[in-house]
């Protein structure tokens, strides 16, 4: 049994990883969903059906952009070929005008990843 | 309502500046349906405690917009209606002829046009009757916009222009008069002889254009210019009666104002300043006008959240210079007339409110007014000639409906609340202010209200 200190540390190594991945990406819908309140609310409903001056973001998740029933999309969202995965979720809630030039969303975006994460999974989970 | 004051029902005035004295009976009401049926949001959206005015970071870049952002159907009537149903009770009667206590009344029933007219232009327009006046459908706050959104420095700027009869009514702050604490208010309860001209004392009566701009969500500028309407059009809508004094605008009264706002999503604030110089012809008769200067600060925070727990700090300090170039008398023998012929008087307002799930609120209230003496302009009202009044208003309401989710949404929104206004000195002190034996705190008046808007 080898005693040297590297050797030892590398084996630890793979636990190290294991134990930190969690702490890495740990989304948290409910924290998603008090991120949901403070910033999209009012704009939006997470209810099926309720569209107020945004579209309801209930089951969002999945889904080809400019599909919401009796909303009236923007040319640019509707014309965008977007389909709401993860990565194009957080793109757009980064930087909404920046991944949808032309869009009517007037939100300058939300900067924080952990808080864009923990809302996604909020989304994830309206279904 | 804009016209009718306090004070001028305490004691009616023929020719002298009634402008000198407070005006402040305009009771601002901002809560409208019509705006939550043309976006689709709630109430509370807009308005914190889920009712109008005070308004959110949402619904202050909503009337900077010109109230015209909608949900993009463009299907809604752009009209609302709104009901107050009141109560007072002050702790001492008032002399007979200066009105009733314990009265119950159908206090304001006013109809709006308010809500976008058409792409870059929107409205805020009101009618009211009540009961408290002449019983007439009167010409009440109004406010026509057109604006434009562009980019100035990389940043978008919204520009917008308003034609508006009552200066600060423009304002997307909670803070300045048109707007300030408390929301809704009797008309009938005795109240300070004497405020900042800026603070109601021309609603109504005058008409004014103004430029404003808001630059990346955060520079927000204003410049007007206001003059008085004519008699005969503001006789056709009732805001005057035949024979009522009308003192007139000399020239152009500017209007002006700066703030810088952050809307951090969680929380709000903003700080500012602004001011309003007009020249007045008592009973417009031309010659010599009365000068009055006045310029105010102002600041306000909110904390947003999650919006389950709300918490709101406005405050504003506005300090008046006036030269009674036309009314003063230094012989000191025209009743009521100024016996100096200048003067000051400044105002404080400060008011904190919690909200609780936008539907259960308290705010407190302290509001001060301290002016120089005048032996001619507050005689039989001040035993010490002075306009000084101090107090506090303490408010608790109850707004069951405007979320998301309540019953009649976006058709009916309602607010209860029970309002207590406490005076620690009015006009000049605390006890016999007024050489009768009235004290300050024989004025205090215990208010209830139920309002509701459609």
């Amino acid at each position: 049994m080898s005693h040297n200190p590297t050797t030892q540390l590398l084996r630890l190594l793979p636990l190290a990883l294991l134990l930190a991945a969690p702490l890495a990406h740990a989304a948290d819908a409910g924290h998603g969903a008090q991120v949901f309140a403070e910033e999209c609310a009012e704009c939006h409903s997470a209810s099926p059906g309720k569209n107020k001056k945004g579209p309801s973001l209930f089951a969002v998740a999945g889904h080809v952009a400019g599909g919401v029933p009796d909303y009236v999309y923007s040319d640019a969202m509707k014309h965008s070929g977007i389909t709401w995965t993860a990565d194009k979720l957080d793109a757009y809630i980064a930087a909404p005008r920046k991944t949808v030039p032309g869009c009517k969303m007037k939100y300058d975006g939300l900067d924080n990843a952990g808080a864009r994460a923990d809302l996604i999974e909020f989304l994830n989970n309206t279904h | 309502m804009p016209t009718t004051t306090r004070f001028a029902r305490l004691r009616p005035r023929a020719t002298w500046p009634l402008a000198a004295l407070l005006a402040a009976a305009s009771v601002p009401a901002h809560a409208l349906p019509s705006f939550a049926r043309q976006t689709g949001d709630d109430c509370a959206a807009c308005h914190i405690g889920a009712f109008g005015p005070q308004l959110t970071p949402h619904g202050m870049k909503f009337k900077m917009g010109g109230y015209t952002d909608s949900n993009g159907k463009n299907d809604s009537l752009p009209v609302s209606a709104m009901l107050v149903e009141s109560w007072f009770h002050t702790k001492k009667d008032q002399p007979p002829a200066d009105g009733p206590n314990n009265k119950a009344l159908l206090q304001e029933a006013s109809l709006f046009l308010a809500g976008r007219l058409g792409e870059h232009v929107g409205s805020f327009a009101q009618g009211t009757w009540s009961d408290t006046g002449r019983r007439k459908f009167t010409m009440d706050n109004v406010d026509v916009r057109y604006t434009n959104t562009l980019q100035l420095a990389g940043k978008d700027t919204v520009l917008g222009l308003s034609f508006n009869n009552n200066p600060t009514v423009t304002d997307p702050f909670n803070t300045v008069p048109a707007w300030r604490f408390p929301y809704m208010a009797t008309e009938m309860a005795p109240g300070p002889a004497a405020s900042p001209i800026i603070d109601g004392a021309l609603a109504g009566q005058v008409g004014g254009l103004a430029a404003y701009g808001l630059w990346n969500d955060s520079v927000y500028a204003e410049l007007g210019g206001y003059r008085t309407m004519g008699r005969s059009f503001l006789e056709n809508v009732n805001v005057l009666a035949p024979g009522d004094n009308l003192d007139k605008i000399n020239g152009v009264a500017p209007y002006w104002r700066v703030g810088y706002f952050q809307d951090l999503h969680k929380s709000a604030w903003h700080v500012g300043m602004f001011g309003f110089d007009p020249n007045l012809k008592p009973g417009g008769v031309a010659g010599p006008t009365d000068k009055y200067r006045d310029i105010g600060v102002d600041a306000s925070y909110q904390f947003l959240g999650t919006r389950k727990h709300v918490f709101a700090l406005n405050t504003a300090y506005i300090h008046e210079k006036r030269k009674f170039d036309a009314s003063f008398d230094s012989t000191c023998t025209t009743p009521d007339a100024p016996c100096s012929q200048s003067g000051n008087v400044n105002r404080f307002d400060l008011s904190g409110s919690y909200h609780y799930d936008q539907t259960w609120g308290v705010t407190a209230g302290m509001f001060g007014v301290k002016g120089s003496a005048d032996s001619g302009l507050y005689s039989g009202v001040s035993v010490l000639n002075k306009p000084d009044s101090d107090g506090y208003i303490l408010q608790a309401d109850w707004t069951p409906l405007g979320k998301e989710n309540s019953w009649g949404a976006p058709w009916a929104n309602l607010r209860l609340g029970l309002q207590y206004t406490g005076y620690t000195k009015f006009n000049g002190s605390k006890n016999n202010y007024d050489g009768t034996g009235r004290n300050a705190s024989d004025n205090n008046t215990l208010y209830a209200f139920a309002w509701a808007a459609f």
